[in-house]
């Protein structure tokens, strides 16, 4: 009986640690969010209202400002940067696009930039579902490009990235704090 | 004298009524039944509006094996990635979610904002029914005490309508009230067995949907 009652008993506490052991995760403090091109695909799809195919998907969280000097200081220059925050920043090319006239193949790629003053490196790397810079590997390089920067004169809080439509196809343009980057890229017809 | 204790109480009154009514439109614009931005445009953004504000219902990601990335930075995986979700986390928010918020028999797009989004990447069984590895928009549709998940092939939407000429799978679930209401919404893989769960849990629901390989 007493043996029964202690195999009660540790059923019950066990039911109670595997009901407490599930821990909903917090909020992120770098949320994780998605830019379209067509800019606001999904939305456009559902009104009917979308003119052009999807051509690509971003997948990239928001690190904030917070008061700090975000290039030069919190992201070092000439150093890998995953381009947001936790995962690497993700791209899905839904077709070949050219940059900087290299065909670059639809897919999933990871994408880095390296800062520096004033240019930066983006690279898009063919190791997806990483998490950071911090195993980046230059032999699964797909393309490297440099891109042109701005000053922002109002800084940004949220790093931001969205595509925005040109003559001969999107830029991706990438802000956060007061640096604009802008990488142009051209659609295949 | 008389006349002023009168303004005085008059006062009071339209300060009253107006606070009443400034708490009343706090609670609709709380009522998170998520917007489409009507006048959505695909101009060029200025530097003004290149400063979308974060999301109030966060997007969020997880993996079977758990926290893969993660595992991959630190060299450490031991099984391949199974699967990926792609959803976004609404808050309770002082409301009843379920055959409330959320109304039973009707289609919810499992978070806010796009469809949630899951990837196999391999074959797996669900209830019996082998899915085919690939991407699919993952639906639910809530009763009191079982869902119906949907996996459905109309990618890249927006979860507020879903083409249900488009589902490819569909599995009934029990599901579990618990003690304490969660939240936030939550997807998440577990191990179970020799494959995995997907725990799905907001409010005081907890549904699990067993995927073996």
């Amino acid at each position: 009986m007493k043996q029964l009652v202690v195999l009660f008993f540790g059923f019950t506490l066990m039911s109670a640690a595997a009901d407490a052991q599930f821990k909903a995760p917090a909020l992120d403090k770098s949320p994780m969010d998605m830019s379209y091109y067509p800019a606001n695909f999904p939305i456009l799809k559902i009104q009917n209202k979308a003119t052009e195919p999807l051509m690509a998907r971003v997948l990239y969280s928001r690190p904030q400002k917070n008061g700090r000097n975000v290039f030069g200081d919190l992201i070092e220059y000439g150093k890998v940067w995953r381009l947001g925050a936790n995962e690497a920043t993700e791209i899905e090319l839904y077709k070949d696009v050219k940059i900087d006239n290299t065909r670059l193949k639809k897919g999933r790629y990871s994408m880095y930039a390296i800062p520096f003053q004033d240019k930066w490196t983006l690279i898009f790397n063919r190791e997806t579902d990483i998490w950071g810079a911090f195993q980046y590997d230059d032999k699964k390089d797909v393309l490297r490009t440099e891109i042109k920067l701005e000053k922002q004169q109002e800084p940004i809080e949220a790093f931001t990235l969205l595509f925005d439509k040109t003559d001969s196809g999107a830029n991706m343009i990438m802000a956060w704090d007061n640096v604009k980057a802008t990488l142009p890229i051209t659609f295949i017809k | 004298m008389y006349q002023t204790r009168h303004f005085i109480k008059l006062c009071s009154l339209v300060w009253m009524l107006s606070f009443l009514t400034g708490c009343d439109q706090n609670t609709t614009s709380g009522n998170n039944t998520v917007t489409i931005t009507p006048d959505v445009t695909t101009n060029k953004p200025t530097e003004k509006d290149i400063q979308p504000g974060l999301d109030k219902s966060p997007m969020d990601m997880s993996y079977y094996p758990v926290d893969y990335p993660k595992l991959k930075m630190a060299a450490n995986v031991t099984e391949p990635l199974i699967a990926r979700i792609i959803y976004s986390r609404p808050q309770k928010n002082n409301r009843i979610i379920f055959g409330n918020l959320i109304k039973y028999g009707s289609v919810w797009r499992l978070g806010a904002n796009e469809a949630t989004e899951i990837e196999f990447f391999k074959d797996v069984t669900i209830g019996n029914k082998k899915v085919t590895k690939g991407r699919y928009v993952i639906y639910c549709i809530p009763q009191e005490n079982t869902w119906t998940l949907v996996l459905n092939n109309d990618l890249f939407t927006w979860g507020l309508k879903i083409d249900s000429t488009k589902d490819a799978y569909k599995f009934n679930i029990p599901i579990a009230k618990t003690r304490f209401p969660y939240e936030l919404f939550t997807m998440e893989f577990e191990k179970a067995g020799k494959g995995m769960q997907l725990i799905m849990e907001w409010d005081s629901v907890k549904a699990n949907l067993p995927i073996n390989w």
